[in-house]
């Protein structure tokens, strides 16, 4: 039987929000640096007063909830749940008083998109909004999702190291390689900054190359690099890299992207010395798989329909969107309304789908992941030889993720069971997106956008969609970022306290 | 006065592993591009063939 909540649950839970806070102040007072240099001091207010609401709360939390107890898994899942929901509330607030969103949920909603690296935006003015304010943007995307606001809060201030591996397991980023959790977490800074300033220096060059000033091109090239890594896709400007008009731009995206959606632990080990790793992974292979099949496909379709007629639009239209779905980025060089009134339904639909599928796991990515595909297709290529084989055959399945490890029920029963939730959550999205007036294949894209955590929109994510459209993205989104499970544990933590109440 | 003298082979040699694993992973993304070019290519390549 499972027990009631206790009195010191929620004090743990919230003990620990408070921390969350905590960061989140002081991510939120990072862009006043940026608003100094630009010289937007009218901007500077913003970023203090949701800064001070952030640390405010964090004391009065961690004041009233004070707790000595150490947290268990099920107090991690629930905190990793709430904090995706509490830090991006407190985010909203310099957006918010910016106007740079129409609303309250549009910011709310930027600032969910932001920080679960979606990349759907419904700021109102991209190309004239201040520097610090895109700054923002931009850094929530890297810290929330490329970093790990959570993993980084509780490595940072968390009491012990089993608090800390606790929240790896809530965020969803198992990371059980490394000896310690401090080693942990400056490993995955190190990768993160390293390949952050790789990326600068790719988009910077390249926006140079397509005629932008230095400056412009620094400042851009930092945001996309950081937005890049992160898989997260928001963009300095409102095309989107379509504003470039520049090879040399999608090449750099594309580098950054397909290095943002590799998994942490592959890093981890091909950085340490083991090179050969990365052609070995079964990650690595599903990617190479999904990307040149839905690439070939699509670039297929888009010419065989007379779209698209030289190589180059072919690479630069639909591989490049094939890749920048499949790593779950989001960075777009066709304008939203292309893809809703002119590019076919097969090539949309196969977009959804790798957007469905996404990246690695323990990477910045979203989606089912490649891993879980990579497993229900060796779980399900071994069934067709058992069936092939004699009665006394014996079939033993293993894959290579890092290290060899066995097929066993329980490994195809996890991923099975999230790849059922991705699909009903996916169907429950399309269903209430197309209620709404939408055709079936714009649903589909859209709602696979927001659940993937990409952020390629077809044009149906707007300041003008309705509000109900707008919660259940946010919902996706969320959802999509805790890959379910964590969202399922903390509904049934709620119906527990409604059901047996709270004990002493 | 105790700043150490840079050495850039002593560096190169210490992150031997790490620059080694960088140009892997960027390795990979070329090569995914160029497959990806020569498949674009390929199926132009296809559709005007007579």
């Amino acid at each position: 039987m499972i027990p009631a909540v206790t009195r010191e649950d929620l004090k743990i839970i919230g003990y620990n929000l408070g921390k969350i806070c905590y960061v989140t102040g002081a991510v939120l007072f990072l862009p006043i640096i940026v608003a100094v240099i630009y010289s937007e001091f009218d901007t500077i207010p913003y970023f203090l007063i949701g800064s001070a609401i952030a640390f405010i709360l964090g004391c009065l939390i961690s004041h009233f909830l004070y707790t000595k107890k150490e947290m268990e898994l099920k107090h991690a899942v629930c905190m990793a749940a709430l904090a995706w929901l509490l830090a991006p509330i407190l985010a909203s607030v310099p957006i918010l008083l910016s106007n740079a969103t129409a609303s309250g949920l549009d910011a709310c909603f930027e600032s969910v998109s932001g920080f679960t690296g979606t990349g759907l935006t419904l700021t109102l003015d991209i190309d004239h909004l201040s520097h610090s304010i895109n700054f923002l943007r931009h850094f929530l995307q890297f810290f929330g999702d490329g970093i790990g606001i959570i993993v980084v809060s509780l490595s940072i201030l968390g009491k012990t190291e089993m608090s800390s591996v606790l929240a790896f397991k809530g965020e969803t980023k198992d990371m059980g390689m490394r000896p310690s959790i401090v080693r942990t977490s400056r490993m995955i800074i190190k990768i993160a900054v390293t390949f952050l300033i790789i990326g600068t220096i790719l988009f910077t060059v390249a926006g140079i190359k397509a005629g932008l000033d230095p400056g412009t091109a620094v400042f851009d090239g930092l945001n996309h690099s950081m937005t890049g890594y992160a898989t997260g896709g928001f963009s300095t400007h409102s095309q989107n890299l379509l504003y470039y008009h520049s090879v040399w731009v999608e090449v750099a995206a594309i580098v950054v992207m397909v290095i943002g959606a590799i998994n942490f632990n592959l890093h981890y080990v091909v950085l340490g010395g083991r090179r050969r790793e990365i052609l070995k992974n079964i990650e690595v292979r599903v990617l190479l798989f999904m990307l040149l099949t839905f690439g070939l496909l699509v670039s297929a379709n888009l010419l065989f329909t007379n779209f698209y007629t030289s190589g180059e639009a072919l690479f630069r239209k639909c591989v490049f969107h094939v890749i920048s779905a499949q790593t779950t980025t989001g960075f777009q060089t066709v304008s939203p309304s292309h893809f809703m009134l002119l590019w076919p339904v097969f090539s949309m639909v196969l977009l959804s789908a790798a957007m469905v599928i996404g990246g690695s796991a323990n990477s910045t990515s979203g989606g089912i992941k490649m891993l879980r595909v990579g497993v229900l297709l060796k779980s399900f290529w071994g069934d067709v030889k058992r069936a092939l084989l004699p009665k006394t055959a014996v079939v033993r399945g293993s894959f290579h993720n890092i290290e060899d490890t066995p097929l066993t029920d329980t490994v195809i029963k996890g991923a099975a069971m999230i790849t059922i939730s991705y699909l009903i959550l996916f169907s429950v999205g399309t269903a209430i997106t197309a209620a709404h007036g939408y055709g079936l294949e714009d649903s589909m894209f859209e709602t696979s956008s927001a659940l993937g955590n990409v952020g390629l929109s077809c044009g149906i994510t707007s300041p003008s969609m309705p509000a109900m459209l707008k919660v259940t993205y946010m919902f996706l989104m969320w959802a999509g970022k805790l890959e379910i499970m964590a969202v399922f544990v903390l509904f049934g933590f709620v119906i527990l306290c409604l059901r047996k109440g709270i004990k002493k | 006065m105790g700043l150490r003298k840079f050495s850039l082979v002593n560096f190169l040699k210490k992150n031997f592993n790490f620059i080694t694993g960088i140009l892997s992973e960027i390795g990979l993304t070329l090569l995914i591009i160029a497959v990806a070019m020569f498949i674009c290519l390929l199926l132009v390549f296809i559709k005007s063939a007579p």
